[in-house]
């Protein structure tokens, strides 16, 4: 007589995000997207230290007021990190306050939203949550894989500055701004554990546009950027210690944990198709 | 044990009510055809099942568990509306996806077997957006296979398929439910070919299953019609269409008299009237016509 009953394998939750994480990181290595936004952290401090190297002391007259101004370049190879602690104004400080390596905190929204988007555009989230009943599972890989495109977009921007710094044969001098190598280190430390914070967030995001890739995108980016204003600054300077990165790691692991939770919840009160 | 059983089940979205105390039930082991007219929400049905909407009300059994267990749901194969294919990404990448998102082991030689099945072995190193329909309703076939699932829901499967494909996904289905413990939910609007593989049979009507049976019920419901051919087809239809009720002229030009009569009756009705016939069958009449009767309130 045929038995009457069918036995299910009890998955974990290892193996469960295991196999969710393959899946994400196998996508993520063939994602054109990825290379580029890598690519991009890569050349973009490389070009704009070697560039404004180049322009130091070109004279040019504002139309408005008819004024002569003079163009100011780098000092330092390091500004492409962030506002370097000086009592004195150091040289190209402004455009380097807004365009140095917190930039990949944003850029790391544009990966995080098409890669979420992308599933719930395509279909595939239908194969992904048919055998997937615990969406915590979804959530964790995706933060943890944007976690990593960040983390990489960091370092990517950290090989750009030491090579446009080295291009451009600007200083790398740390001491005249009353700095140590540690502090880099720390800082850059405490930068990658930062993007925890704002990848949970542009996950949340996009988990709640769906396929809707422009909402996605344009919510990170106006949320990581209020955000950004607020903490970067306290949180993860040039001159960071291990104070720092302690609070970096406590903020991340705090929105991790709870954007996640609420991210999750969206998941599992919303049509997922 | 019932492989799916759902229980008053409901969904709403908003003020609109897709699904209304819906009652399944799938036997195991049974290739079960869902039925229904365009937004009657069988596609709706199918993704409360798999848990990718959330249910408004009811309950939804899979194997005797809830359907949010995540051991059943890892044994279930879907295709629902379309393929869920990354368009940029090869099919065997697409294939080895699923095959990581399942955990399958040596999932190069799994993937290759399904790929096999549906004949779509040679496409693999193309791009999913460049295949034809067909071609990505049977990826979306061979990925639902994949991982030898216990419960596989499909809707809509054999839309674009070739005759060739089409007497494959028989040949699969069969092979599928022959241990009698794996049970396929197929919805079509091809109710001939599902005709062909369906065990039992569920039809849905603005939410509500009208009727719920097994194909052997159905056979049993279904009457006997007449169909005949005469070389004055024209004039025969009116006749006919004066004394019978309900008379008509299917693709193959016979007239079919669906009213409760004998061949001899009309025969020697037509004779009266002058007319010679070339060919007179009895048939039972099929699905399709049994469902159209259905929804027409007519008798079956």
């Amino acid at each position: 007589m045929m038995e009457n009953s069918v036995k299910f394998e009890s998955v974990g939750f290892s193996k469960r995000l295991r196999s969710m994480l393959r899946v994400d990181f196998r996508r993520m290595w063939r994602s054109r997207y990825f290379y580029i936004l890598i690519a991009c952290a890569l050349l973009i401090p490389i070009v704009m230290t070697v560039m404004m190297n180049m322009m130091d002391g070109t004279e040019s007259i504002d139309q408005q007021t008819g004024e002569t101004v003079i163009m100011e370049g780098p000092e330092s190879a390091w500004q492409n990190l962030g506002t370097l602690p000086s009592e004195e104004k150091v040289k190209g400080a402004e455009i380097f306050a807004m365009c140095n390596i917190n930039m990949a905190f944003m850029g790391v929204s544009v990966f995080v939203c098409l890669f979420i988007s992308e599933d719930f555009r395509s279909g595939y989230s239908k194969n992904l949550f048919t055998v997937r009943a615990k969406k915590g599972d979804y959530v964790t890989s995706k933060t943890l894989a944007g976690f990593i495109c960040g983390a990489l977009m960091l370092i990517a921007y950290f090989i750009g500055t030491i090579l446009g710094g080295a291009i451009a044969g600007l200083s790398f001098d740390l001491s005249a701004y009353n700095l140590t190598a540690m502090n880099i280190v720390m800082s850059m430390i405490a930068k990658i554990l930062l993007m925890l914070v704002f990848v949970s967030i542009f996950t949340l995001i996009s988990v709640a546009a769906k396929q809707r890739t422009w909402l996605s995108i344009c919510g990170s980016l106006g949320g990581g950027m209020l955000l950004f204003m607020m903490i970067d600054l306290v949180a993860a300077p040039v001159g960071s210690t291990a104070i720092n990165v302690a609070l970096c790691l406590f903020g991340g692991a705090l929105f991790a944990l709870g954007l996640g939770a609420f991210s999750n919840l969206v998941l599992k009160k919303t049509s997922l198709v | 044990m019932n492989a799916i059983e759902t229980k008053n089940l409901s969904k709403n979205f908003g003020v609109k009510q897709a699904v209304c105390g819906l009652d399944m039930t799938v036997p195991m082991g049974a290739i079960y055809g869902f039925i229904g007219e365009n937004g009657s929400g069988k596609s709706t049905t199918e993704k409360m099942i798999c848990g990718l909407i959330p249910v408004s009300s009811g309950s939804i059994k899979l194997y005797g568990r809830d359907h949010t267990d995540g051991d059943v749901r890892a044994k279930i194969g879907v295709l629902i509306e379309a393929p869920g294919c990354f368009p940029g990404l090869t099919v065997w990448d697409n294939m080895m996806l699923q095959a990581a998102n399942l955990g399958i082991e040596n999932p190069e030689k799994e993937v290759i077997k399904v790929l096999k099945t549906v004949r779509m072995e040679g496409a693999a190193s193309n791009k999913f957006k460049n295949c034809s329909l067909g071609m990505k309703q049977r990826v979306g076939i061979a990925m639902a296979l994949l991982g030898d699932p216990t419960l596989l829901v499909l809707d809509e499967p054999l839309n674009g398929l070739d005759a060739d494909g089409m007497r494959i996904m028989r040949e699969v289905f069969l092979d599928i439910v022959k241990d009698g413990k794996r049970s396929i939910v197929v919805s079509s609007h091809l109710l001939g070919e599902l005709q062909k593989v369906a065990t039992h049979y569920g039809i849905i009507r603005h939410g509500k299953m009208i009727v719920e049976m097994t194909a052997e019920e159905l056979d049993a419901s279904c009457r006997t019609y007449g169909a005949l051919q005469s070389a004055d087809v024209n004039r025969t239809k009116t006749l006919l269409g004066c004394k019978y009720s309900r008379v008509e002229e299917d693709e193959a030009g016979f007239l079919r008299v669906y009213d409760d009569v004998t061949p001899e009756e009309i025969v020697s009705y037509l004779y009266e009237n002058n007319i010679t016939l070339t060919e007179l069958k009895t048939d039972k009449i099929g699905l399709e016509e049994y469902y159209i009767d259905l929804m027409n309130g007519g008798k079956k």
